[in-house]
């Protein structure tokens, strides 16, 4: 009977464990080669917001899809509008617009704002005559958006479209203000519970057709004994077309835009509870949006 | 005797290999939290990508650096004009590639100071 080579089995198994002690302590393989799962969260941020604004260029939603899902968040709606909240709570007006606008449009399931590219007949005029340039802004009435849409810019010839951003239309920067026009319709309506904001609070974001936040849109607010009113864009740190209102406890509000909208009923103040168990009262966010 | 010494060595020496191997190749140590510069190329590639696009529509080269920053301390420059030579030797999309171009030429044109 043969013995078994105890010694050379001891060497093999000490060899074993010292390569690992080595591989895992003494010299792990450096963190090279890694995917957006591993970012930092405040990196993840940027990559975040670096999608959020690639969205609102292209409008390409499966693209912006397909990276999202790289930073591996659990619910990316849910990431999009949390920083979209942190972005306005630190002056980021635009890009907060960004990121809001692609969590509707993830929520949605398609891009229902406009993106700013150049038209169709431009391109073509362009290809034509090299030297044509865009047509000049429209006269001040209509001075908010003269963009429309096309969303074929992936398929745009590179040479016209370079032509293009030569010659690059000037954006205007006026504050909307409500127009007659189609009732906005309430597309969001979510619970926050944030400690961050004071308690009962109600938040209204009224956007245009073009996901323009827009500024003086009045808001008429009922409850069992009262009503009030109040208007968006009084608070343009956080947006132009953000309004909010105070809830009291075991109050149940109507709201309604004064322009003609859907009608939020049922509005009470949550009860949220913070990581610690403690309850507190949460808030009310509203969307409005013009089909 | 010696031949003995020689299999113990060798054992020894295979383990070693085969451990450092597990916790290189199979199991290897997992981080987090960790900067961007430490991205695959394809993903660093693909944040260019993002970076130029907007910037198509944006039109703002200090803005875009700030984005290109993400990759630490490389120039913007350089972060784009690698994204791009990567986007070229993997077959991305012709219009990709002139977006990126186009963000190479407005990151080596831009001065870092703002207007």
């Amino acid at each position: 009977m043969r013995r078994v080579p105890w010694a050379i089995l001891l060497a093999l198994f000490a060899g074993l464990g010292l390569g690992v002690v080595y591989s895992w302590m003494i010299a792990p393989r450096g963190a090279v080669d890694t995917k957006p799962t591993v970012l930092r969260a405040d990196f993840k941020d940027q990559y975040r917001g670096a999608i959020a604004a690639s969205f609102a260029a292209t409008g390409n939603l499966p693209r912006a899809q397909a990276r999202l899902s790289l930073i591996g968040d659990p619910d990316s709606i849910e990431a999009l509008n949390s920083q979209a909240q942190r972005m306005i709570a630190s002056g980021e007006f635009t890009q907060a617009d960004q990121l809001a606008a692609l969590a509707l449009a993830l929520e949605n399931g398609y891009a229902s704002f406009s993106v700013p590219t150049p038209t169709l007949e431009s391109l073509d005029n362009v290809s034509v005559e090299p030297s044509i340039t865009l047509p000049p802004p429209p006269p001040s009435e209509d001075l908010p958006f003269q963009f429309t849409e096309t969303p074929e810019l992936v398929e745009t010839p590179i040479v016209e479209t370079q032509a293009v951003v030569d010659n690059p239309t000037p954006r205007p920067t006026r504050t909307l203000i409500p127009t007659v026009g189609a009732p906005f319709a309430l597309i969001a309506q979510d619970t926050v519970c944030d400690t961050n904001f004071p308690d009962g609070l109600l938040q209204v974001i009224v956007f245009n057709s073009r996901r323009r936040q827009v500024a003086g849109a009045k808001i008429i607010i009922a409850w069992e004994n009262g009503q009030e009113e109040f208007f968006t864009g009084l608070k343009p740190e956080i947006g132009n077309g953000y309004a909010d209102f105070s809830m009291s406890p075991n109050v149940t509000y109507a709201l309604r835009l004064a322009a003609g909208s859907d009608i939020a009923a049922g509005l009470v103040a949550p009860t949220c509870q913070t990581p610690g168990g403690e309850d507190f009262l949460g808030g009310v966010k509203l969307t409005f949006q013009q089909p | 005797m010696k031949l003995r010494w020689l299999f113990i060595l060798i054992a020894l020496i295979t383990g070693i290999a085969a451990g450092v191997a597990y916790g290189w190749i199979i199991d290897p140590v997992e981080f987090y939290d960790l900067t961007p510069d430490t991205l695959r190329a394809d993903y660093r590639a693909d944040y260019v990508l993002m970076v130029a696009e907007a910037y198509r529509a944006e039109q703002d080269a200090g803005l875009a650096a700030r984005r290109l920053a993400l990759f630490g301390a490389q120039s913007p420059s350089s972060i784009a004009a690698d994204g791009l030579s990567f986007a070229r030797s993997s077959g991305f999309g012709d219009s990709d590639i002139a977006l990126m171009q186009e963000l190479v030429t407005a990151m080596q044109a831009w001065s870092g100071i703002n207007p």
